[in-house]
């Protein structure tokens, strides 16, 4: 059992990983056989055992190939050779070699453990992409509301405002700039407050002044690099949910210090706030699907980036205002700002 | 009782600092100047302050009244550090982004398990710096508040870890600073007044003591611990009953618990194997405890200087700065800035050789700095001189074990488990509960030996694995992990058992007490050999590169 399940680590990362060469020899003992040879489409990726001539191999896997089905025949001096094709997803993706007189039916199963070894491997690296690519996706959608808003803002003040419109322009320009830059998936936490900067430089306007902001960041975690847009989405949100919805002045504070190895960023706003339920179902990303993007979004990326403790923290209550709290370590290996 | 209120100020001080020092932005507009980095100077103030610890506040000065003038070389030691870690680590180590030892570790060599040992080392490190810290602040609380040690020790913990969990290492660069600033007024506002105040005749007595020096008043002597020392020429001294006692010339041994009342003009006694206060020895400028100055003294030296870069809270703070050129730059500012604090302690040896060298009979000369300026200016002014240096002596305590708690804690929550933020805060508590715990029999033990102690077990296992993990690009796992073996193993074992052990003579005396000299090449040796033997991944070459390419 454990060479079985050992044979499918050495195969984790398929025919052209680092442990085939050990994975041929495991083949070798399990089938008793003098030699071993795996083999892609382009021919021999690793041996064990009794060396092979490579013209024999050739002809025997090309019979393998053209057939598709297992060849069984002698060599010059009279041992048997049996040659199995490996069928990975209905698909002939190699084959497996064994010479000195295996029984058939062996040779079979051993192909057919190799085969769902590379299956597996091949559904890993898939997982692998699509994670990948759910990243991409999910970064940054910054939302048409907001861009609206915005230009409605603008336009408003550009007669009674003249400089102020025009500030708010560069600022949006500048946020744009950042929200749609395909520079990588890291930035410093310095040039996230930026964003946010003009972020709120924006809200303001459209708050009519109405909107109190308090930043306190210990000058030790800007250079730190953190996830990109994670701190936009939560001010976007405390606005949007927590602060557009109350009556009078509403204030949101962005802090962020070190606590040892960590850094934190807190924000915080007095707003409306929420239920808890509703919080824990925003976070599971079962919440109403207007407001489901964007808290969900950083939570499962922090988790994708760090791992399963540094997910989102949000503290709320109905008409207590919201305090969510990200917590990330400040080095993480392949974690660097561009 | 002004100390107590001195020490008190202090530490409400650096709490409001350390919670509400980061400015609060009210605006947008403030918004950027709130998030514009640390200039170079700030942190060039607060790398300083975390590393002047007790050992420069207390210990250098106690040293120097010892075991003479080759004690300054810890202080050149505790300098040039910075030239290393300017010229080798400093720049690279911004680069990488990596916080922590540990972190670069697992950047260079890709390893979880290499950074478990990383994170083992850190602990030992961070262990053996704290000690010491610990210990100055229960001599310097005792001494004020006349207290038992322990209870100075104990407390001392508990305001550290407290101030932790308040939140006052918060922003650490403003607490840091405003440490420096408080060390280095401290210590230098005092030392000027005892100098200006001194007269010029015990100037020139202090610079060129008579043979063995004579004690300038009537000086009550209690022996805490079983002490042998020799008389040049008899002396009658009064015990506490009123009984007068002659003693011969010769050797004396007296009991612990033993009190007797020096008269004045009477010669100091001179303690068994130190150095005669007036004596040649004494003003040599080589360390000399072990009959071999010359090896000693380039050992401690290379202890010190190697040590420095593989200090883990010392290479953490270089991440703060936003370039690898401006991390250069902060730390030639350190050097500057040490070096105009090290012309401090100097003072207190020098004028404690005179006024105060019962000390060195006591086995407390840790203490001449608090002690020094009550003896030499009586009155109001001496209580308010010993308060400030008493206070300096609390916040070099204070800044420099917040930073290591922070960072052992760090290294034992986030490197040996997978941590989570109440882990960090029972990480903090653990660490000072071990480190009291630690410190309270160590009470005798000379602040500067246990300091050099952990910059030996740095230099031995951190400045191999730096050094050669920037420079050189055929560093491998296998190699590393053996170096850092070898080198926790050589220097940690060597002192603890010239510490803790009886030593055999000779050679092998201060070949185990200062072992730096072979501890170093031999883990450099380790690390490169066994790297030879195997093969580095292919990404090392790009990994080493990204290190210093601008």
């Amino acid at each position: 059992m454990r060479q079985v399940h050992a044979l499918g680590v050495d195969l984790r990362d398929g025919l052209h990983g680092r442990s085939v060469p050990a994975a041929a020899k495991r083949l070798r003992r399990l089938l008793g056989a003098e030699g071993v040879v795996l083999a892609d489409l382009d021919g021999p990726v690793a041996g064990h055992g009794r060396h092979l001539e490579p013209e024999e191999v050739d002809s025997l896997l090309s019979q393998v190939f053209e057939y598709g089905s297992n060849v069984r025949t002698r060599l010059r001096d009279g041992t048997t050779v049996c040659a199995v094709p490996l069928n990975v997803a209905e698909e002939i993706s190699g084959a497996l070699l064994a010479c000195g007189d295996p029984v058939e039916a062996d040779v079979e199963a051993a192909a057919a453990l190799v085969a769902d070894s590379l299956d597996h491997a091949a559904l890993r690296r898939a997982r692998a992409r699509i994670a990948a690519a759910d990243l991409r996706t999910l970064r940054a959608q910054i939302s048409p509301h907001f861009v609206h808003n915005a230009l409605a803002v603008i336009a408003a003040l550009v007669r009674t405002d003249p400089d102020r419109a025009r500030h708010l322009l560069s600022d949006f320009a500048d946020y744009l700039r950042y929200g749609f830059s395909e520079k990588g998936d890291y930035a410093t936490v310095a040039d996230e407050l930026e964003a946010v900067q003009t972020y709120l430089e924006l809200q303001r306007a459209r708050f009519h002044d109405r909107l109190d902001i308090t930043v306190r960041m210990a000058p030790e975690v800007l250079p730190v690099a953190i996830p990109f847009l994670v701190v936009q989405p939560i001010v976007e949100n405390a606005i949007r949910h927590g602060l557009e919805r109350k009556e009078g002045r509403g204030h949101i504070s962005v802090s962020g210090f070190g606590e040892g190895p960590l850094c934190v960023i807190e924000i915080e706003d007095d707003g409306v706030g929420m239920h808890p339920d509703l919080a824990r179902s925003l976070l599971a990303g079962t919440g109403p699907e207007s407001r489901s993007i964007g808290l969900a979004n950083v939570d499962q990326r922090l988790r994708a980036v760090y791992g399963p403790e540094y997910g989102l923290v949000i503290e709320t209550a109905l008409g207590e205002g919201t305090k969510v709290t990200v917590r990330v370590p400040r080095f993480t290996r392949g974690v660097v700002a561009q | 009782m002004i100390s107590v209120l001195a020490i008190g100020l202090v530490l409400a001080t650096s709490l409001v600092i350390g919670i509400y020092g980061v400015r609060a932005a009210r605006s947008t507009s403030d918004f950027l100047v709130a998030s514009r980095r640390v200039s170079p100077n700030w942190n060039a103030l607060a790398i300083a302050g975390e590393y002047l610890s007790a050992a420069s506040v207390l210990g250098l000065s106690g040293l120097l009244l010892k075991n003479g003038l080759g004690t300054m070389w810890y202080a050149v030691g505790f300098c040039a550090g910075y030239v290393a870690v300017v010229a080798l680590v400093a720049g690279p180590m911004r680069r990488s982004g990596a916080f922590t030892v540990p972190d670069f570790a697992e950047y260079r060599l890709g390893a979880p398990r290499l950074r478990k040992l990383c994170g083992c080392i850190v602990l030992v490190i961070m262990l053996l710096y704290l000690v010491p810290q610990f210990k100055g602040a229960g001599v310097v609380l005792a001494l004020v508040s006349g207290t038992p040690y322990w209870v100075g020790v104990v407390l001392a913990g508990m305001v550290v870890s407290g101030s932790i969990a308040a939140g006052g290492m918060r922003s650490a660069t403003y607490v840091q600073a405003f440490h420096y600033m408080v060390k280095l007024l401290f210590i230098a506002i005092p030392a000027v007044y005892l100098v200006a105040h001194a007269g010029a005749d015990l100037r020139a007595q202090a610079l060129h003591p008579e043979w063995g020096t004579h004690f300038a008043q009537t000086t009550p002597v209690e022996f805490t611990v079983d002490t042998t020392f020799g008389l040049d020429d008899p002396v009658t001294v009064t015990a506490p009953d009123g009984g007068r006692v002659d003693l011969a010339a010769g050797d004396h041994t007296v009991s612990e618990g033993t009190r007797y009342v020096f008269p004045a003009g009477a010669a100091v006694p001179h303690p068994e194997g130190l150095p005669d206060l007036g004596g040649e020895r004494w003003s040599t400028p080589l360390l000399n405890s072990g009959g071999y100055p010359l090896f000693e003294t380039w050992s401690t030296i290379l202890a010190i200087t190697l040590g420095c870069m593989g200090l883990p809270h010392v290479i953490m703070r270089f991440h703060t700065s936003p370039s690898a050129r401006i991390a250069r730059r902060v730390a030639v500012g350190v050097i500057a800035l040490l070096g105009l604090f090290y012309l401090f302690p100097v003072v207190y040896g020098l004028l404690g050789r005179v006024l105060t060298p019962q000390l060195v009979l006591l086995q407390g000369t840790d203490t001449v700095a608090v002690v020094l300026p009550a003896q030499a200016v009586p009155g109001a002014a001496g209580t308010i001189l010993t308060a400030l240096v008493a206070a300096g002596a609390f916040g070099a305590f204070l800044s420099t074990s917040s930073g290591l708690l922070l960072a052992l804690a760090g290294g034992l929550s986030h490197d040996l488990f997978q941590g989570s933020v109440p882990r960090l805060r029972l990480a903090v508590a653990v660490g000072a509960c071990v480190a009291v715990l630690l410190a309270l029999p160590a009470e005798k033990v000379d602040i500067n030996v246990l300091v050099v102690w952990a910059f030996t077990v740095a230099a031995s296992t951190f400045c191999p694995l730096l050094v050669l993990g920037i420079w050189w690009r055929g560093l491998t796992l296998p190699g590393a992990a053996a170096g850092l073996t070898v080198g926790a193993v050589t220097a940690t074992g060597a002192v603890g058992w010239s510490l803790l052990l009886p030593t055999p003579q000779g050679w092998t005396t201060v070949l185990l007490a200062q072992p730096a000299a072979w501890t170093i090449p031999l883990a450099f040796a380790t690390m490169a050999a066994v790297s030879w033997l195997t093969r580095p991944p292919d990404w090392a070459e790009h990994a080493v590169l990204r290190l210093h390419s601008p």
